[in-house]
């Protein structure tokens, strides 16, 4: 092997060295210490730059207390094609092509279902037509409908089994999309094994968008408990009538297809 | 601080907390991780007027971190003993991981006691530049960032970096590393 090309390969084991450290879980405690330690410090620099430049950063992220009760989530699988615009929001809360955003309608009492897949292309042809490598959560087994959207952008899959009824998996290539997600109320942070997560409890409004960037109201649905996160490069979507720690399970048995 | 904003940066503590302590971590801050990432998320607070529109937040916070880590070391001793005793701090962290880890597979346990002795050879500079580089996954610009030199330091630091822990791995394990030597040939290094 030429030197460079030595190089490459321990640069590779170093990184698989440095993947096989544990990832020490979001510490609430540290949160909350560092909360409280804010809360009781003298005055920030500038109160009012503080709050500016965290506005601008995060733009609408912050409750506002008073509507918290009428608001709802809308959540928005953005499906922007060229250019791949990449907002520095996206490195806080990424989620590739995931938008999260408030919206003041009333809140929904219920969701129905996920839509089932009807179509059922092999994995292997699925494979074939998206740009990314698709996963499957091995705890749901062989997937009963698997479909690639149109402009090969998104693939879905359903199940429907005994233990967790109507169980639909959304996936597309993060790394293509504009990112962008909120915090919002009814949305929690959490983790599946060392990637952030986001889980919606609450019914919520979900719209694909058009390459443009605009919204698509006929495809506006309602969605029920929704999981949201990312594998590699993949962002991921699960939902269904499942509890938190149904869903995180599910999440964590997600591997790779054998290759292709 | 209005609640609103508080809930958004509580969020990002959550957020970043756990690449901030892995940082940490491995740049040596060994038990005080916790406590060095407190107080970095208290500092990036504090200095949030000062940040970049349009930069990205995880390296600037990483860079606090990373300062924070250096500072607590400078208390103490000179320079090589410091240097020493992050390393020394971080080592059994490497050594130890990946007991069930699938990545783990990818290295065995041999290699990886090589690969974290051959680090541990490293001057302080190409240490740093290698953990977060690869054990990190950092790019390059943000390595920059965090360690706050220019891009093309970190290009050849790294470079060197390689070069000598690949030959460090080639030779059979008995070099005594001259501590002081190697790091007073990294002349241009400090914060």
């Amino acid at each position: 092997m030429a030197p460079d090309q030595e190089y490459d390969a321990l640069a590779v084991e170093l990184v698989a060295l440095g993947r096989t450290l544990p990832w020490s879980t979001p510490d609430s405690d540290l949160t909350a210490a560092v909360m409280a330690r804010l809360s009781t410090a003298p005055t920030p620099p500038s109160e009012s730059t503080v709050e500016r430049v965290l506005r601008r950063l995060i733009e609408v992220f912050g409750h506002n207390r008073r509507r918290a009760v009428a608001v709802v989530t809308a959540l928005l699988i953005a499906l922007l094609a060229t250019p791949p615009v990449r907002a520095t929001v996206a490195d806080w809360f990424g989620f590739a092509g995931v938008i999260v955003r408030h919206d003041t309608t009333p809140r929904f009492s219920s969701a129905p279902p996920p839509p089932r897949v009807d179509r059922r292309i092999s994995l292997q042809q699925a494979a074939a037509l998206v740009a990314f490598d698709p996963v499957v959560p091995t705890e749901l087994g062989i997937p009963h409908g698997v479909e690639v959207s149109a402009d090969r952008r998104l693939l879905s899959m359903s199940w429907t089994t005994r233990l967790d009824g109507h169980v639909r998996l959304d996936q597309f290539d993060g790394r293509l999309d504009y990112a962008f997600a909120k915090s919002a109320r009814g949305a929690e942070f959490t983790s599946v094994t060392e990637s952030f997560a986001l889980w919606f409890d609450k019914p919520h409004e979900v719209v694909v968008l058009n390459p443009d960037g605009t919204s698509r109201s006929e495809t506006a649905r309602l969605a029920g408990h929704t999981l949201i996160w990312q594998y590699g490069d993949t962002t991921l979507r699960l939902e269904g009538d499942l509890n938190r720690a149904r869903a995180l399970t599910i999440a964590r048995s997600t591997t790779a297809l054998p290759s292709r | 601080m209005r609640g609103g904003n508080r809930d958004a940066y509580a969020d990002l503590v959550r957020r970043y907390a756990p690449v901030a302590l892995r940082t940490a971590a491995l740049l040596g801050a060994g038990p005080d991780a916790d406590d060095i990432v407190q107080e970095a998320f208290i500092k990036a607070y504090g200095a949030l007027s000062r940040f970049q529109k349009g930069a990205a937040f995880r390296p600037w916070l990483l860079q606090i971190v990373a300062n924070e880590t250096r500072n607590l070391h400078r208390s103490t001793g000179r320079r090589a003993a410091r240097e020493r005793s992050a390393w020394e701090r971080s080592a059994p962290l490497l050594t130890a991981a990946g007991a069930d880890d699938p990545a783990a597979l990818t290295v065995s346990r041999e290699r990886r006691a090589e690969l974290v002795h051959g680090i541990f050879q490293l001057s302080e500079p190409h240490r740093q530049v290698v953990t977060c580089r690869y054990l990190l996954e950092l790019d390059e610009a943000e390595t920059a960032t965090v360690l706050g030199w220019p891009r093309g330091t970190v290009k050849s630091r790294l470079h060197r970096a390689l070069q000598q822990l690949h030959d460090a791995l080639a030779r059979p394990a008995d070099v005594v590393r001259d501590g002081d030597d190697a790091t007073t040939r990294e002349v241009g290094y400090g914060a």
